[in-house]
């Protein structure tokens, strides 16, 4: 029997490994929603509905593969890799088609026409997610093997640290590909200045769907990686994952990438600690505090509203 | 112009998708006869989403007794009855502002004389201050939370007539279901109890109650959390359970409010082998989809008798299996005989009014002097609250991916 103080920590830990891995999911979808503000400064409601939409592709790629548990060697990494792709793609190409069809006429038109629109959007997606897989919780097979490891006293499962790895992976690359790549370099341009960058022969139609075909394939691999961490899915999970992770990515500075993953990151660890150390239904609610304090004293979030380059 | 057509599309496609759940599907039609040869029966439950996996078997019941009621010359073949089908259900979750929605235009129709539903506590509480104003019957198959009918939170929920009810169940309460889960639970040498609820009326109603009985009977609980709507990761909440090492988990609260999840996580987090009990909520197709292998082992209570297991329900599941060649659902059989005890009640209206359309007033007064109504959940007659007299329970367990009837506890009333 261990000590209780000893164990008490152990809990903390366990927690710790709880929040960062939940944490990891609101992260990777608050990169898609930081990126196209950052770009059109547009909130995109859709982008849960899109994140969800991932969960079902993935699905309808595994049923079409014929898979329905656990996969061991290469195959595994194999179907892993064609899972998340084709979900990716997929979701990038609606997000195109989002832009194409509820954003690109309003571009300059008052912001709340968009904004309306993407709130339309977010109804129609969810609506098509009803109609193709019904109203009901949908289970999702668990493709990959979830050994636990034992650090210490700390259990660690698999499929948080895929979730965890996933997440800084893909700011990782994000940020290399705004900052080290032409094409990011002319989404900066176009996030400085629209029309300037239009006279430096910037084409900003391509350079916008550009961006939300990045954030909508990061939704799409976000979606995949939830689908296995939590076994199931249903069309109105974007709602709740989405708002979230709208709140990580002010939180973190809107914008801002390094800020969204941030931002993620500590709410979920916010969310896990709350439901420890006072009570789960107050985990919303100290979220939202916690939400509402940084914005008093730093407006611009914790990393600042430094969009893609706007300092 | 291209686009001009596209947003058009757009906007059509926006108009014809939203929320389809909230609307439904009336099978009643639109009769072009006259009013008059009509009795329409407003059936309110939830019928999409989660939800979906108790509502329609239960509806079913309701539909069956109507259908066999025409079939069998219903009033002397004066009148025909038709239901008046509403789901409850908004995205995917039984929702009581859809419900009252639902109760209005029900209230709204003149033909409706009495209405069966709704399934959960939480709807029934926005719809019993509207048929009591409206002097609308109304039967519940399933509502077990004791605040419905007893006790000054009922009082409160008659605004209009504070001395008349119009609201009936056929199932027991919440009270004596979470009495016979702890004892249950205690007979199962279970000592140490983690309690987490939805914080509905219903799932919080049930955890309460069964905690109180729980400490009763010498049970220790080691703490008593709320989960909040649309949650979806129990991780974090699990591992504090787990760290205070409990025999079990009780759940207050229904399969689409995250009791099929929670089980499911509990396996993510080393809680496998950790008890699992919950409350009616959870005793549907849905948990066991949701929980996958974990819901094996998993015991919750039905508030009905085991229609399966009794002889006066024989010939109803014989006639059910014909209709809509599925099992019975946890409350087909007593949305059923609460139908039954509806129709049985308009048809002596009728007869008193020497076969003219009733009131319904004549129909609630019927319904209220219900006694002894041979049904196939045994007979049924109310108490002046509206609740039934000789209820029953059932105890069931998960095993293989089937629903076994562990127990059936008849309540003294």
């Amino acid at each position: 029997m261990r000590r209780p103080r000893q164990r008490s920590l152990d809990v903390l830990l366990q927690q710790i490994i709880n929040g960062l891995s939940l944490g990891g999911i609101y992260a990777l979808i608050a990169l898609g929603y930081t990126m196209v503000y950052g770009i059109i400064e547009l909130i995109n409601f859709a982008h849960g509905d899109v994140y969800t939409l991932g969960t079902f592709f993935s699905l309808a790629v595994l049923t079409l593969l014929g898979v329905s548990g656990e996969v061991h060697g290469p195959a595994l990494l194999g179907i892993v890799a064609l899972t998340i792709a084709v979900a990716m793609l997929l979701c990038g190409l609606t997000g195109v088609i989002i832009e194409r069809l509820a954003y690109r006429r309003l571009r300059n038109a008052p912001r709340l026409a968009p904004l309306i629109t993407a709130i339309g959007m977010s109804f129609i997606l969810q609506n098509i997610m009803q109609y193709w897989r019904g109203p009901s919780p949908v289970p999702f097979p668990q493709v990959i093997p979830n050994p636990t490891f034992h650090i210490g006293p700390v259990d660690i499962a698999a499929k948080q640290l895929l979730v965890i790895a996933l997440a800084i992976a893909m700011m990782i690359v994000l940020q290399l590909f705004i900052f080290n790549t032409k094409l990011g370099k002319a989404m900066r341009a176009t996030a400085q200045d629209r029309d300037a960058a239009q006279l430096m022969g910037i084409n900003i139609n391509t350079t916008i769907a550009l961006t939300f075909l990045i954030g909508s394939a990061l939704a799409g691999a976000a979606g995949f990686v939830s689908g296995v961490y939590y076994g199931s899915t249903w069309f109105f999970n974007g709602f709740a994952a989405g708002l979230k992770a709208f709140t990580a990515a002010v939180l973190g500075g809107i914008g801002n990438l390094a800020g969204a993953m941030l931002g993620g990151f500590l709410i979920g660890l916010i969310e896990s600690l709350t439901t420890q150390f006072i009570s789960d239904q107050w985990s919303n609610v100290v979220v939202f505090s916690v939400l509402v304090l940084v914005l008093i004293f730093r407006p611009s979030g914790l990393l600042g509203e430094s969009l893609p380059n706007k300092v | 112009m291209r686009f001009r057509f596209l947003a058009v599309l757009l906007a059509a496609a926006l108009a014809a998708c939203s929320s389809p759940s909230t609307t439904t599907t009336s099978s009643s039609g639109t009769s072009s006869s006259p009013s008059g040869d009509t009795i329409k029966i407003g059936v309110d439950l939830p019928v999409s989403g989660a939800d979906a996996s108790t509502g329609i078997p239960t509806q079913n019941g309701v539909l069956l007794a109507i259908e066999q009621a025409n079939k069998n010359g219903f009033a002397g073949g004066k009148f025909k009855l038709a239901p008046v089908l509403l789901d409850d259900a908004v995205q995917g979750k039984h929702d009581p502002a859809a419900g009252a929605q639902n109760v209005k235009a029900f209230i709204a129709d003149n033909d409706v004389l009495g209405m069966i539903g709704p399934f959960n506590s939480n709807v029934a509480k926005s719809e019993i201050p509207l048929t009591n104003d409206a002097g609308l019957v109304q039967i519940s198959p399933s509502n077990t939370n004791d605040a419905l009918t007893v006790g000054d939170g009922a009082k409160a929920l008659r605004t209009s007539h504070p001395d008349v009810n119009a609201y009936f169940r056929v199932c027991t309460n919440d009270s004596n279901q979470g009495g016979a889960l702890a004892q249950f639970a205690r007979k199962k040498n279970y000592a140490k109890v983690f309690i987490i609820d939805d914080n509905e009326t219903y799932g919080k109603g049930l955890a309460d109650s069964f905690e109180a009985h729980f400490g009763k009977l010498g049970g220790t609980t080691l703490g008593h959390e709320h989960i909040t709507a649309n949650q979806q990761d129990f991780k974090a909440l699990l591992t504090k359970a787990k760290a205070s090492s409990p025999d079990f988990v009780f759940f207050g609260g229904t399969t689409s409010t995250g009791g099929g999840l929670l089980r499911r996580q509990m396996g993510d987090v080393g809680m496998a082998k950790v008890g699992y009990i919950g409350g009616d909520g959870i005793s549907d197709a849905e948990f066991l989809s949701t929980a996958g292998s974990l819901a094996n082992g998993t015991y919750f209570s039905v508030a009905a008798p085991d229609a399966t297991k009794l002889a006066s329900a024989r010939e109803f599941l014989t006639a059910y299996q014909a209709r809509f060649k599925q099992d019975v659902g946890a409350y087909s059989a007593s949305a059923y005989a609460a139908t039954n005890v509806l129709i049985a009640a308009i048809d002596k209206a009728i007869t008193a009014d020497g076969g003219k359309m009733p009131t319904r007033a004549e129909v609630l007064a019927n319904v209220a002097a219900t006694k002894d109504f041979a049904s196939p959940i045994g007979p049924i007659g109310f108490n002046a609250l509206g609740d039934s007299l000789n209820p029953a329970l059932t105890l069931q367990e998960v095993q293989g991916g089937k629903v076994v009837t562990v127990d059936v506890i008849s309540i003294k009333s």
